[in-house]
């Protein structure tokens, strides 16, 4: 969509994410569909029983890409309006760590921008997430960012 | 040159900081950057398959020329979401 008359919101927040009032903000009176992605704590991993997370960002950067990706999800789809909110700190078991909602005049494209959102999120936002076992913690398995390819060394002027 | 170098999740452990002030030659790359620190912290030079490097908050690659004031991170795989 050409207009978007909603500004985009993203957000790093170390309190309670307020999934109703983000999927409320991204709502127009010409959207035909909201789609919403509500990321959560479980209560294992790798068959271990988890008891807690915690969640660190690189924050000014965390902030950048995630607007980055709020804007590319305008150029790829014909959505309206996006909300990303990522949770800092410890998560207890149940508690959203993740929130995205996109809305859309259609609910194929808010489908999709709302799926793109979250994997590219997931391996390009500098966010990490510590899990706390019984017997001991460890820093979540997590993908490496891609990065720009090594630039050749300079040529001598010939 | 004064580059600022920020460390996040298990490098943060191994630094015992989360941000470091480090004086190195003009022209040092991100590479020279990373053997300095790994001279000081010998277990990070294991780290250097399995992190990224962002120059002012962009990933860059690990041949790219620093300037005075540049924000440096060497970052682990992300585990966000």
């Amino acid at each position: 969509m050409t207009s978007n008359p909603i500004p985009d919101l993203v957000l790093l927040v170390r309190d309670p994410i307020f999934a109703d009032a983000l999927a409320r903000h991204v709502r127009h009176a010409h959207d035909g569909a909201v789609v919403t992605f509500d990321g959560c704590v479980r209560n294992h991993s790798h068959g271990r029983a988890t008891l807690y997370l915690e969640y660190e960002a690189y924050e000014s950067m965390a902030l950048e890409k995630m607007k980055e990706i709020a804007a590319s999800l305008h150029t790829l789809y014909a959505i309206d309006s996006v909300a990303i909110a990522h949770r800092l700190g410890r998560l207890e078991i149940g508690e959203t760590s993740v929130f995205i909602a996109v809305s859309a005049p259609h609910r194929k494209a808010a489908f999709e921008a709302c799926r793109h959102a979250i994997d590219t999120l997931k391996k390009n936002v500098p966010i990490w997430k510590k899990e706390f076992f019984e017997d001991g913690a460890v820093w979540a398995d997590g993908e490496l960012p891609p990065v720009p390819a090594a630039t050749p060394a300079a040529k001598p002027a010939s | 040159m004064q580059i600022q170098v920020l460390f996040f999740g298990k490098l943060r452990e191994i630094f015992h900081a989360s941000q470091a002030s480090l004086e190195l030659p003009a022209k040092s790359m991100v590479e020279d950057l990373f053997r300095t620190c790994a001279a000081s912290h010998p277990e990070f030079a294991e780290f250097r398959s399995s992190v990224v490097a962002s120059r002012n908050r962009e990933f860059v690659a690990w041949n790219t020329v620093l300037e005075p004031g540049d924000e440096v991170a060497f970052l682990p795989p992300v585990s966000g979401g």
